[in-house]
């Protein structure tokens, strides 16, 4: 019984990985394939180190700075908005059913829309521009952080909770001095992570017109100049690097 | 001080948890309330603070009626009455000194406790507090680096910086070795002693009700089957209390 089981699972899975392929488009080199492979790496290795600093116009630091005010800003705009439904998603700290489940499909609901979309949508309503990106990854990560912090919240333990009231604190000062304290750490923790995610989303969205170091990528991309290509992928390279390195310091400390 | 009416509660789901408790519990008083677990004995600790409700009767506090207060008034009520938990219930984050200091915030408004804002008495009362317990010199050390004994002496600091003028404890040792139980039930002791702050404890040791009670409770289903002194509550009182159970009589330490 259990072999058939074993054989029916095998049957089944190959033929999906045989229907999956047979629809595959065969994979053909353009000609000019290798030429652009090579171009691109050239590029990479020869990098066009006059646009690092261009005190006139529009440079690689302005746009990596313009990319990290997004994500900086973006962070700080969902880290306050998640509070109210992180707290109101949780059995822990709300009674009520009926706001438990609303703040946890306002949650979901936002986590439905990749962050490109949203930009998208943004876009349409502010104008293509740091805005736009601003409010898209603002937005888009109250549903990620809220979910979080909410689950932390989960698991908070309540004995605490009984001492501040037996001791005639008010529900606030309890909250304050019995939950606050043990979710803190991980919020801030989870504000750090999603910062280093939101400076990659923030370098990508730019690429659709949300603003930071994507718009001169694509430009760039657009009109073939692979050294410019080159040094602003070094300069995202670095950048993310960097802040995934100090943010994951940082985080260490806190927990 | 303490005074219980005729209370009775049953649980929602049908079970009388106390039955019709009558008892009044005098300044300086150290009760101890023995029983066996599910006896009530917890119930009737969370029922005098109200960290439980009343089905029935009514229990007083210095005159006031903690079972009809509300709001404000309950608050009040509850900050003159400390408790000490099984599981210490400290903030196990914090560190020590914020866990004592949590013991004043019923002093303050919310506004001022929402930043924090503890006095230079606050602090001094914190430290003084510490110091009766010996454990001053952890003040900064977060709560769950220390053992359970430490933490416990942390609680009954917290307890103390409270002001409060009676002591509830819900099975203070039980999780303690015999060696720190004998210390924090000496601190419980002390702090009865010096400072005059009436002490309820639910124990559920026969030896250390003899050792420490100046009055024990004996409860049993709910009810009330003993109340006197550590010298009325020989051998055959205690039997009543358990059940005549040898082996149970064994486990929790009646000498024969």
């Amino acid at each position: 019984m259990k072999r058939i089981r074993l054989i029916t699972i095998l049957i089944v899975t190959s033929a999906i990985y045989i229907w999956a392929f047979t629809g595959l488009p065969k994979i053909e080199w353009k000609e000019t394939s290798v030429e652009v492979v090579s171009a691109i790496f050239s590029g990479l290795f020869q990098p066009d180190w006059s646009y690092v600093y261009d005190p006139g116009g529009e440079d690689l630091l302005q746009g990596l700075f313009d990319t990290l005010a997004i994500a900086l800003l973006s962070t700080f705009i969902a880290g306050i908005l998640c509070i109210p439904f992180a707290f109101l998603a949780s059995k822990n700290i709300v009674k009520s059913h009926l706001a438990v489940g609303t703040s946890k499909f306002i949650l979901s609901f936002i986590r439905v829309f990749p962050d490109i979309v949203l930009a998208l949508l943004f876009i349409k309503a502010v104008g293509p521009g740091a805005f736009a990106g601003v409010l898209a990854l603002g937005i888009g990560a109250v549903g990620m952080l809220g979910k979080l912090i909410s689950e932390s919240v989960d698991n908070v333990d309540l004995s605490a909770k009984e001492a501040l009231i037996a001791s005639g604190a008010n529900p606030v000062k309890t909250f304050i001095f019995a939950i606050v304290p043990q979710v803190l750490p991980n919020f801030f923790s989870f504000i750090l992570y999603r910062f280093e995610v939101n400076v990659r989303a923030a370098a990508v969205l730019g690429v659709i017109g949300a603003g930071g170091i994507g718009t001169p990528l694509i430009f760039a991309l657009s009109v073939r100049d692979w050294e410019r290509v080159g040094i602003i992928l070094l300069g995202i390279i670095v950048m993310v690097t960097l802040i995934d390195i100090i943010s994951g310091k940082l985080r260490a400390k806190l927990i | 001080m303490i005074e219980l009416k005729h209370v009775s509660k049953v649980y929602s789901n049908g079970t009388r948890g106390l039955n019709n408790i009558h008892l009044q519990m005098e300044a300086g008083e150290f009760i101890v309330i023995v029983g066996l677990s599910g006896a009530g004995k917890s119930t009737l600790l969370r029922s005098i603070n109200r960290l439980h409700d009343i089905s029935e009767g009514e229990i007083l506090i210095n005159g006031n009626s903690i079972t009809k207060a509300k709001g404000r008034e309950l608050y009040r009520i509850r900050r003159d009455i400390g408790m000490i938990f099984q599981n210490f219930n400290l903030v196990r984050r914090s560190s020590v000194m914020r866990n004592v200091l949590s013991g004043r915030v019923g002093y303050h408004s919310t506004l001022k406790m929402m930043f924090g804002l503890f006095s230079k008495q606050d602090k001094q009362i914190a430290i003084d507090a510490l110091e009766r317990v010996n454990i001053l010199e952890k003040a900064y050390i977060r709560a769950d680096q220390l053992s359970g004994g430490q933490q416990q002496r942390v609680s009954i600091a917290r307890a103390l910086a409270q002001e409060a003028k009676v002591i509830l404890a819900d099975e203070p040792v039980a999780s303690l070795d015999p060696i720190t139980t004998k210390q924090v039930m000496d601190d419980l002791y002390r702090i009865n002693q010096e400072l005059n702050i009436t002490m309820v404890v639910n124990l559920h040791s026969v030896d250390l009700a003899r050792a420490y009670a100046s009055r024990i409770i004996g409860l049993k289903n709910g009810e009330v089957v003993f109340d006197g002194t550590a010298k009325e509550a020989t051998r055959e009182v205690f039997a009543n209390i358990y059940g005549k159970n040898n082996q149970t009589m064994n486990q929790i330490g009646v000498a024969k």
